[in-house]
């Protein structure tokens, strides 16, 4: 088996007094969708903030135990924060282009990082909307506004966004939430598509969702990682009474 | 609600593979009665039920399907409902073999048999009360039960043993009652059939409950 691309050892988090997580430990192998389920408030948006440091900013966050991510303990001191998020790229629930044309918006990130030619950034933003499955319908329109685009579409815009600075992980938190059920499944083929090349961990309170698209499932509750395990395993035959309940709908908090 | 909704499903759907259990353990019954009495009437009946068992099979398969559908049963609730669509198959065999006594029933009509049915007769009432045991386990969600049913199976193949030497001994004795010593061998064969596909119904409900597929060692 390869080396696991993200690995939390027991992660804790605590909003003021409130604990978010407790000493989870888990592994993400290289290449695999990892769905993250449970009812809201579980720490499951948590677990997938704190892999890409987006909760520094919190106001009375405390963390304590580490990540990893490729073999970087990422909340070391002197850990660049910048080329983390490169790294580890994310995607959210509301599709959140910037009021920049198609291109632009792709280009963003590259732009960032500075050296890049006109003729590289074009490579980049084909290479980066193909991968994203959206090339076919956008090219001649680079110029155009990405708000112009339907919300699937600005879905997989926001993806192309994030694939076009090379990251190895990507974290999606509810990324179909607000989508028709035909973006829905586009975003779902495309998922298929990019798995294997990049590491996936999704939130995701599709039920469904999980099962289609997962290699393995975790599930959460108050915190804690009840269990992980293969998809098919989980939504079959689960091994902890709270996962079987919530699967079934009758699960209280 | 919608989980209100679909636990009353479920209740409906248990309620009508008891009722098709209860018919297919009926036939079993009256096929093997109507052998031991030659009573052709109540074979014929027998035969003619047979569509009703085939009619609920069919009625509880849409069932299952529209659970699936519409429902998108997960872990328990999705085992409760595949094994539904399991145990209907095995009762649907069940019926089939009751049938085929029944056809037997009809060729030897006029014949008196060379030696008073004994053993045929309790192979069929153990066979039909792992049948009812075997749907109680499925309603109980229980594995005590589907353990304790599925060593009666034990008790059928003894019984199956000792009716087939007799039979041999029997047409060996009377070599013109091979016709009807075969056509028994056939019947005691079918019923040790049914006791097998009630097994695999305790075989279901320990997946069910447990989430794990294995053959019970008994």
């Amino acid at each position: 088996m390869m080396a696991p691309t993200v690995r939390c050892d027991q992660l804790s988090v605590w909003y003021g007094r409130h604990p978010a997580l407790k000493s989870v430990s888990l592994s993400v192998q290289a290449g695999e969708v990892l769905a993250l389920i449970g009812p809201s408030g579980c720490g499951k948006s948590t677990l997938l903030r704190a892999i890409n440091r987006l909760l520094d900013e919190v106001a009375h966050i405390r963390i304590a135990g580490n990540v990893w991510v490729d073999d970087e303990d990422i909340y070391q001191k002197g850990v660049d924060v910048t080329t983390l998020r490169r790294r580890v790229g994310m995607v959210f629930q509301t599709p959140n282009p910037f009021p920049f044309t198609i291109f632009n918006n792709v280009a963003y990130g590259l732009r960032l990082t500075g050296k890049r030619t006109q003729s590289e950034l074009r490579r980049v933003v084909e290479a980066s909307l193909t991968k994203a499955a959206l090339w076919d319908e956008v090219r001649g329109k680079l110029a155009r506004p990405a708000l112009s685009l339907s919300g699937g579409q600005q879905q997989r815009l926001c993806i192309a966004r994030a694939l076009a600075v090379e990251p190895t992980v990507l974290l999606m938190d509810e990324p179909t939430a607000s989508l028709d059920p035909l973006s829905t499944a586009r975003i779902e083929d495309l998922m298929g598509q990019l798995k294997g090349q990049y590491t996936i961990m999704m939130v995701t309170h599709n039920l469904r969702q999980a099962a289609r698209v997962a290699d393995r499932t975790a599930f959460f509750a108050k915190g804690e990682l009840v269990e992980v395990g293969l998809t098919r395993q989980i939504f079959t035959a689960p091994s902890d009474r709270r996962t079987e309940e919530y699967l079934t709908g009758r699960y209280e908090s | 609600m919608i989980r209100q909704d679909f636990g009353d499903q479920l209740v409906e759907l248990e309620q009508e593979l008891l009722r098709m259990g209860a018919l297919v353990e009926d036939q079993l019954r009256a096929a093997v009665r109507s052998l031991t009495e030659r009573n052709s009437q109540a074979a014929r009946e027998v035969i003619d039920d047979d569509d009703r068992v085939d009619a609920m099979e069919m009625d509880i398969e849409r069932r299952c399907l529209t659970l699936l559908a519409l429902q998108q049963p997960l872990a328990r609730d999705l085992r409760i409902v595949s094994t539904a669509l399991k145990i209907i198959t095995d009762l649907e065999r069940m019926a089939d073999h009751a049938t085929d006594i029944a056809r037997v029933t009809l060729v030897l009509e006029n014949q008196v048999f060379v030696k008073p049915l004994v053993d045929i007769p309790e192979m069929a009432r153990l066979a039909s009360s792992m049948v009812r045991l075997a749907l109680n386990a499925y309603v109980h969600r229980s594995t005590d039960e589907a353990a304790t049913m599925i060593r009666l199976d034990d008790d059928v193949d003894h019984l199956y043993s000792a009716v087939f030497r007799d039979l041999i001994e029997v047409m060996r004795e009377h070599p013109q009652a091979v016709d009807q010593g075969t056509h028994l061998l056939f019947v005691a064969n079918y019923i040790e059939r049914v006791a097998d596909h009630a097994t695999n119904i305790g075989e279901w409900v320990i997946f069910m409950v447990t989430g794990e597929r294995k053959e019970v060692e008994y």
